[in-house]
């Protein structure tokens, strides 16, 4: 009830109406001064409103593991044999993979390589998606005071999943590799075409600017290039699945399926350092699963 | 304890629309709950109170997404003192009226939102408003409207606002 006196009077009403044209002209005057000076509280304010987050999506995750344990076991047992299947599959590529790597370590102590050094990487979990429906992003539970700094790459064992945007304090914003907004360096792995990845509407992610001559095909995968921005060179990004060659045009372009599924990831890794920028920090950390806290 | 109100609505707006509202999105939509929110406080307690909290929602809202600043204060900000205003002008606020309101509101946004994307051509622009900003705006709309019905039953509208 309380709200109901407190009914502005008329000079609250220019008080309020000299107030927004003021924030219109000093947002469109000084746009870079307004965020500059809002970001000095960011940092604060996103540890008092990430508490709530975190305690609201633990409470969901919760909710969402005693339904997927308990509730949604339909096709279960179907699912247990193909991924048995998928097991047997798996290890033998495991073993003819060992061969190819034994190998790859004698050629590149022949060929005397640098060594290089194995990234640093944060583990963060995922604790909600972006609050507008205008981009595809997702929020993390680890921010600046973690060391994550906006361009990082955030990563799954699977692949690529975005890049960071923004942070706060104790949280961050993930751009996905599907949003139209975002651009990562991609290479072919067979053919070793470059070009930039990018998402489009429908949810999936293109490879742009690929060379005419390009012998690319379904089914090629296409990984990191590693050139620029936060990710080292390798990662998996997704599969080709259609080829658009248009006539008179300077390149080709292809549709992929990512190999994460961005809509279901909840657990991720934000690589601090890429390979080659990382020396000490590097021995820290481990690529295959023991990330540093 | 007013302060405290809003501070509450502010901390508790975050992870209902990033952790629990996509759960209940339709079509991968989901209503923007800060516009609506800012928009009852603008109706319920004046137009320097729906900017001011308008302004807090948009900003502390926009640390929890991609999306561009000055977008998110305008919006709600904007929403919040538009609809202090339309309070003030109406004889009779109606959930109807709200609605309509915050569907418009909401429809501009997203046009803006859309413009703003330097990279898109026109069908993609057409795209984002048609499978985005439109949705939005009319789950917004109703959203506010049922909202704003639910608390005229519980608080004497009309008298608040001729008092």
């Amino acid at each position: 009830m309380w709200m109901a006196h407190s009914r502005s009077p008329y000079s609250a009403r220019r008080i309020a109406l000299a107030c927004f044209a003021l924030l219109l002209v000093a947002l469109f005057l000084l746009p870079n001064q307004i965020q500059g000076l809002l970001q000095y509280l960011d940092g604060p304010v996103g540890h008092v409103v990430g508490v709530p987050l975190e305690a609201i999506a633990s409470i969901d995750a919760g909710i969402a593991d005693r339904w997927e344990r308990y509730v949604a076991l339909q096709g279960v047992q179907e699912e247990n044999q193909q991924l048995r299947k998928e097991i047997e599959w798996l290890r033998g590529q495991h073993s003819q993979l060992r061969e190819f790597s034994a190998a790859t370590e004698r050629l590149t102590a022949l060929l005397q390589f640098k060594e290089q050094a194995l990234p640093t990487m944060v583990a963060a979990q995922v604790i909600g998606r972006d609050a507008t429906n205008r981009y595809r992003a997702i929020i993390l539970n680890k921010g600046e005071s973690d060391g994550i700094k906006p361009d990082m790459g955030v990563v799954t064992p699977a692949g690529v999943v975005g890049r960071v945007v923004k942070t706060t304090g104790a949280s961050s914003v993930v751009l996905l590799v599907t949003d139209p907004s975002n651009s990562i360096p991609g290479l072919i792995q067979r053919t070793r075409d470059e070009g930039i990845v990018e998402g489009t509407q429908q949810g999936m992610a293109r490879l742009k600017y690929i060379p005419l001559l390009s012998t690319l095909r379904d089914g090629d995968r296409v990984v990191t290039s590693g050139l620029v921005g936060g990710f080292p060179r390798g990662l998996v990004i997704g599969t080709i699945t259609n080829i658009d060659k248009q006539e008179g045009a300077l390149f080709q372009s292809a549709e992929l399926m990512p190999e994460v599924d961005v809509g279901r990831v909840e657990e991720v890794l934000v690589i601090q350092m890429s390979y080659g920028q990382s020396t000490k920090a590097g021995a820290e950390a481990d690529v295959t699963g023991k990330p540093s806290p | 304890m007013k302060f405290i109100f809003y501070l509450i609505l502010v901390l508790l707006l975050v992870p209902l629309q990033t952790t629990l509202l996509p759960h209940l999105s339709v079509w991968s939509i989901k209503p923007d709950l800060g516009l609506v929110a800012a928009a009852l406080v603008g109706i319920f307690a004046g137009e320097l109170e729906g900017l001011l909290v308008g302004l807090a929602i948009g900003w502390v809202l926009n640390l929890f997404s991609a999306g561009e600043l000055w977008l998110s204060l305008l919006t709600n900000g904007g929403v919040g003192i538009l609809a202090g205003f339309l309070g003030r002008q109406l004889t009779l606020v109606t959930s109807i009226s709200l609605g309509v309101g915050l569907l418009l509101v909401s429809l501009a946004s997203g046009l803006f939102a859309a413009v703003s994307f330097m990279h898109l051509d026109t069908s993609q622009m057409w795209w984002m408003v048609e499978s985005i900003a439109l949705p939005q705006a009319c789950f917004d709309g109703a959203v506010g409207a049922g909202l704003y019905w639910l608390l005229s039953q519980w608080f004497h509208v009309t008298r608040l606002r001729t008092e």
